[in-house]
């Protein structure tokens, strides 16, 4: 390709990393063998809360084979408690990588064992004794609040973070109301990701040079040796992490950083050798990180005549787990989504986050928003049924209209662009919307129960960090950066790095396809490094794969050092051409990809120009001793710092959207619901490679029905976790999924350089439309979805009368 | 997690494996297809001292036909059961063989170890206890054949002595005009069913000549449902003799609450699953050939 008329960017290219991990030959950590490496295991607490009397490490000690053991009161002695983003009470929680003087979630790590083989380590911890004193467990978050048993007596009470969100006028709206909807309890349920790679970490602290070197599958690692500089006291310079190829993280990767201080501790306390933490299923459900787990109590929503909601008001309480680690940044990161796609200004929503014994929680794909997007969603039908209006006709009354972007939301944030009515008009085509609707009325009539549920939802990409600030006015943190490096190497290869640890997303390909375009050469010809690496220089303080950013934070970092490269390339090739700048042009010739002068038909590749740089610089005028061929450019978001006080401004760059429909029937006799048809439209502006944004959102489709319909983390009343394998936790298959259509819009983003906005969470669509559509069968028999999870055995007790009835639930207050 | 140190044998031979087993003593377990033992193992839930490994014995894997019998070879995997033409003349067998978890069990998971290891959700005990099944057994004083009813005397245990093997299954070609079904609600390929029902039907014309009909996974052991059988037997199959046979079940399954239903919804689904079997068990007694696959969701 030569011409300039066609763009890399946009086509669906095949990603570069497929040949490599479809063969097989992936380098993942546990891939990684080092010399005199030794092996880690944890004994975990059977207890969900309970103070340890002793532990006896003795007989552990004497297998042959286990090098030491390290407990939490070792690593309490020589470090500092995990920074707490919280402010008080939150913040006086004293978080360390083992249970200290007790155990808080079944599950919990209390003492590591480090072995010559990981089977000695797993004979080491069989051996280790620990006996418990049983304390009150707490695993409900609205009973936690009461403080009966409180769980770190530090803080003085369970509760970690309290704030209201209250924008516009919401008594006037309610006196002007013509009709007025009370919900009573709605519950978002708690769920995980089960990445196909667990967490694996190998941890060296050598003593040598008092560096400490990590080979991780960590996805936030910018994150993470914030927190462990901080915790092990160490400079930070000295910490280096490397992340490889990713099985897969969808935000669970991100709170791993406790794992890793043990491991470093623990190879301190072993002379230095590195050590390995393998994490297995088992301890990855009950321990890594779960979702959050969240409340809707109380809520009252104004409607007008027309069916238009005009104020919200609402009690949300969010269960975070034992320790609140990336939290509490949930109690704010809904807020990205306040309004949800819908134009109502008045709304109040009194928040609260809550510890109970139960595994902490982590920023889960689709995190904290989709949990208040499908409070919003479940109002709106919630709503519609109440006043007999069509899911479609209530959603087009209410959605933010086309003309309206780019749209500042009532708590300041931007919208950026979208059209929700145009998706859903596509969505009912390719469903037929009208033709299911006559099949579901037929079906009706012969007594059985179909649903069609619409959900419209957003995935508010690339964050502004000030709104920590809103959660703990003295967090240091604010804006959004990513970091890139373009260089010619000294043969003239290209070459890219991005501090992005992808794990699937396919940033090598895309990455290359953006800087193809700079340099108006094959993509092929283009090497991306990605993976993170501290040595490499190219991080920022934000820098990882996380929070549907890498379109618009990385890709801007890799076009403007890719851009920089190419200023310093004219600059030097005008030089040696002896041209102008302007009468430059780059492309591929006979000598591979060059620079030539349209002026003197002069050209020099990509090797020359390298050449001169590197190793002939004898032949550079001074004036051009600057030119490296070796550029770092750091991108940086347009945010400011939001208004703690008022809780307002722009706390996203982008908003990919997505509209589903889902056909569900509810077998009568088995209560199975069944899946009949699926349609996922979405919008996430220019598309940088189609192919991968489709995959994406098969991805998150299949993800997101999962959650809805298989998915959900269950704790007894005691605080044992019910489903810690995945013959209780059940991930998506294929047998399970629905063949799904797809149809998709792009409405440019004007908030990024390309147009194009983050999409890596989805939203978890699925979650509202199924509940939508669950609640469309069985809004005649008088049954509301107050769960996001819903089963054949829960569906069976709400078609029993036991749960979900409208009269329990629902209350209506009509005036006029 | 990994297992705690054990001795790995290796038999040549079933006789040679039972000869084994007597002399490690209690401490050693036989290992066949490993999908239960392994798994526990690794868990350190179960910590034998010895495995011995028939899994490499000759000719203890094979499906024949002799006279009115299929006979399996205890080692027999499900896969090749699956995908057996001889096996597929007894569609039931099938039914069951290509449902039982995911492609990886099939492949490894053998006949004769998941009936000696009586599962409570296991697959195959429910489906052949409506068939005439025999087991063939080896054991230190010898060979004995033991009918499969009675053989499983409670959760995860049998009649074999702890030295004593499962060398072959027998199961009678039922009768022309005798039609069985195996059906399952499984959340996922890899997980154990919800509830299964296994039905056999000997038709005359439209009447039940006879039903076998038993309830997997809402017990210790399998339920066999006299009851519903009692209420197909002898009489015309519409729906209010399946009505009846849906109440009996619904009355004799004894099931558990757990992560995968409540009690009282095990009931309901144990009798919805009846329904479909005894719809499909008729058309195949009919002759009809019917394809069966389990419910997912």
């Amino acid at each position: 390709m030569s011409g300039s008329d066609k763009t890399w960017v946009g086509q669906s290219l095949s990603r570069k990393e497929e040949d490599r991990l479809l063969r097989g030959r992936g380098k993942f950590v546990d891939d990684i063998k080092l010399r005199e490496m030794l092996y880690l295991r944890f004994v975990r607490s059977p207890y969900a809360h309970a103070k340890i009397v002793s532990i006896d490490t003795s007989a552990a000690e004497k297998i042959p084979g286990v090098i030491c053991t390290l407990r939490g009161s070792e690593i309490a002695s020589q470090t500092q408690p995990f920074i707490e983003i919280a402010p008080d009470p939150g913040g006086r929680i004293r978080d360390y990588p083992l249970a200290v003087s007790k155990v808080r979630y079944q599950g919990e790590p209390v003492v590591a064992v480090v072995a010559e083989s990981p089977a000695i380590a797993d004979d080491g911890a069989e051996a280790v004794l620990i006996e418990y004193e049983a304390l009150d467990p707490v695993v409900d978050a609205e009973q936690a609040l009461t403080d009966a048993s409180i769980l770190h007596e530090e803080a003085g009470t369970n509760k970690v973070w309290n704030g209201v969100f209250e924008y516009g006028d919401v008594e006037q709206a309610f006196r002007d109301a013509a009709s007025i909807v009370e919900i009573d309890r709605m519950h978002f349920h708690r769920f995980s990701s089960t990445p196909l790679e667990n967490n694996v970490v190998i941890g060296q602290w050598d003593p040598k040079d008092d560096h400490i070197h990590y080979w991780c599958n960590n996805s936030f690692p910018s994150f993470a040796i914030q927190f462990l500089a901080a915790h092990l006291q160490v400079h930070i310079d000295r910490i280096r992490v490397q992340t490889f190829d990713i099985g897969g993280s969808f935000g669970i990767k991100i709170t791993s950083y406790p794992q890793m201080a043990v491991c470093a501790l623990a190879s301190k306390k072993a002379g230095g050798r590195p050590i390995k933490w393998v994490e297995t299923r088992s301890e990855h459900m009950i321990s890594s990180a779960h979702g959050n787990e969240r409340t809707f109590r109380d809520t009252r929503v104004a409607l007008d005549n027309q069916g238009v909601i005009t104020a919200i008001t609402s009690r949300h309480i969010d269960d975070c787990g034992a320790y609140p680690r990336y939290e509490p940044l949930g109690c704010v990161i809904w807020s990205q989504v306040f309004p949800g796609v819908y134009r109502f200004k008045n709304a109040r929503i009194d928040f609260t986050q809550a510890v109970t014994n139960k595994c902490p929680v982590g920023p889960n794909r689709g995190y904290s928003r989709m949990q208040h997007l499908w409070f919003l969603e479940r109002v709106v039908d919630i709503c519609a049924h109440e006043l007999g209006i069509p899911a479609d006709e209530m959603r087009l009354r209410n959605y933010i209209r086309p003309e309206e972007f780019p749209y500042t939301t009532p708590n300041g944030c931007i919208y950026d662009s979208g059209n929700y009515p145009k998706m859903l008009e596509m969505a009912k085509q390719l469903i037929d919307w009208d033709g299911w609707k006559k099949k579901q009325a037929d079906a009706r009539k012969r007594g059985r129960m179909i649903g069609i549920g619409i959900g419209t939802t957003l995935d508010s990409g690339t964050n502004n960090f000030g709104q920590s600030q809103i959660v703990n006015p003295g967090a240091p943190f604010s804006g959004n950066s990513q970091g890139a490096n373009c260089k010619l190497d000294i043969y003239g290869e290209v070459v890219v790095a991005v501090g992005s640890c992808p794990q699937g997303q396919g940033h090598e390909t895309t990455a290359a396809q953006v800087v193809a375009d700079v340099l108006n050469i094959n993509p092929d010809l283009i090497t991306v490094r990605t993976g993170f690496d501290t040595e490499r220089n190219v991080h920022t303080g934000f820098s990882g794969t996380y929070a549907s950013q890498f379109a618009v934070s990385g890709l801007s970092a890799v076009h403007g050092a890719a851009q920089k490269l190419k200023a310093e390339m004219k600059r030097l090739a005008a030089f040696v051409l002896a041209c102008k700048e302007e009468d430059l042009e780059f492309g591929s010739g006979a000598q591979g990809p060059e620079v030539r002068s349209k002026s003197n038909g002069r050209s020099i590749n990509y090797w020359g120009l390298a050449n001169i740089v590197n190793v002939n610089s004898a032949v550079l005028s001074p004036e051009l001793h600057d030119v490296t061929l070796n550029c770092r450019y750091v991108w940086r978001a347009p945010f400011k710092v939001p208004d703690t006080k008022k809780k307002y401004g722009n706390l996203t760059m982008t908003y990919a959207s997505q509209l589903h429909i889902a056909v569900v029937e509810i077998d009568g006799e088995t209560c199975i619901p069944k899946i009949l048809d699926y349609v996922a439209v979405d919008d996430c502006g220019t598309v940088i490679n189609p192919r991968i944004v489709e995959g994406q959102v098969y991805g998150a489709t299949a993800h997101g029905i999962g959650a809805a319909l298989l998915e959900n983390c269950v704790y007894d009343e005691v605080g044992n976790m019910l489903t810690s394998t995945f013959s209780d936790y059940l991930p998506i298959t294929p047998v399970n999924m629905p063949s799904v259509k797809y149809g998709h819009i792009a409405t440019p983003s004007p908030h990024s350089y390309s147009g194009a906005k983050g999409m890596g969470e989805g939203g978890a669509a699925p979650i509202h439309t199924i509940s939508a559509a669950l609640q469309d069968a069985l809004f005649d028999k008088r049954i509301f979805i107050q769960d996001s999870f819903n089963n054949p055995d829960s569906l069976f007790r709400a078609l029993r009368g036991e749960t979900c009835r409208a009269k329990d639930l629902v209350k209506v207050e009509r005036r006029a | 997690m990994y297992p705690r140190p054990f001795h790995y044998h290796r038999a040549s031979s079933l006789r040679e494996a039972v000869t084994m087993l007597s002399q490690l003593g209690e401490d050693a377990r036989f290992l066949a297809g490993g999908q239960s033992l392994i798994p526990l193992m690794k868990l350190r839930f179960s910590n034998p001292s010895h495995l011995v490994d028939l899994s490499f014995v000759p000719g203890a894997a094979y499906i024949k036909q002799e006279r009115s019998a299929l006979h399996f070879g205890a080692l027999t995997r499900h896969s090749e059961i699956e995908n057996s033409a001889t096996a597929a003349m007894l569609p039931v067998l099938h039914d069951c063989a290509a449902g039982i978890a995911d492609v990886q069990v099939r492949n490894r998971g053998t006949i004769g170890g998941s009936l000696a290891e009586a599962d409570p959700s296991g697959d195959w005990a429910t489906v052949l206890l409506t068939q005439e099944t025999e087991l063939r057994c080896l054991g230190p004083s010898g060979e004995r054949t033991v009918p499969l009813r009675g053989f499983i005397t409670d959760a995860y245990t049998t009649v074999l002595g702890h030295d004593e093997l499962i060398q072959e299954v027998i199961v009678r070609i039922p009768p022309p005009g005798s039609g069985g079904a195996y059906l399952a609600f499984k959340r996922s390929a890899p997980v154990y069913p919800t509830a299964s029902v296994a039905v056999q039907l000997t038709m005359d014309g439209g009447v039940c000549k006879d039903a076998v009909i038993t309830l997997g996974c809402v017990g210790l052991t399998v339920v066999r449902s006299e009851g519903s059988e009692a209420a197909l037997r002898g009489h015309e199959i519409d729906d209010k003799a399946i009505a009846a046979a849906m109440e009996a079940a619904r009355a004799a399954a004894d099931p558990q609450a757990d992560m995968r239903g409540s009690v009282e919804y095990k009931r309901v689904l144990v009798a919805a699953l009846l329904k479909r079997a005894i719809e499909i068990a008729m058309r195949r007694a009919r002759g009809e050939q019917v394809e069966v696959s389990h419910i997912y969701a």
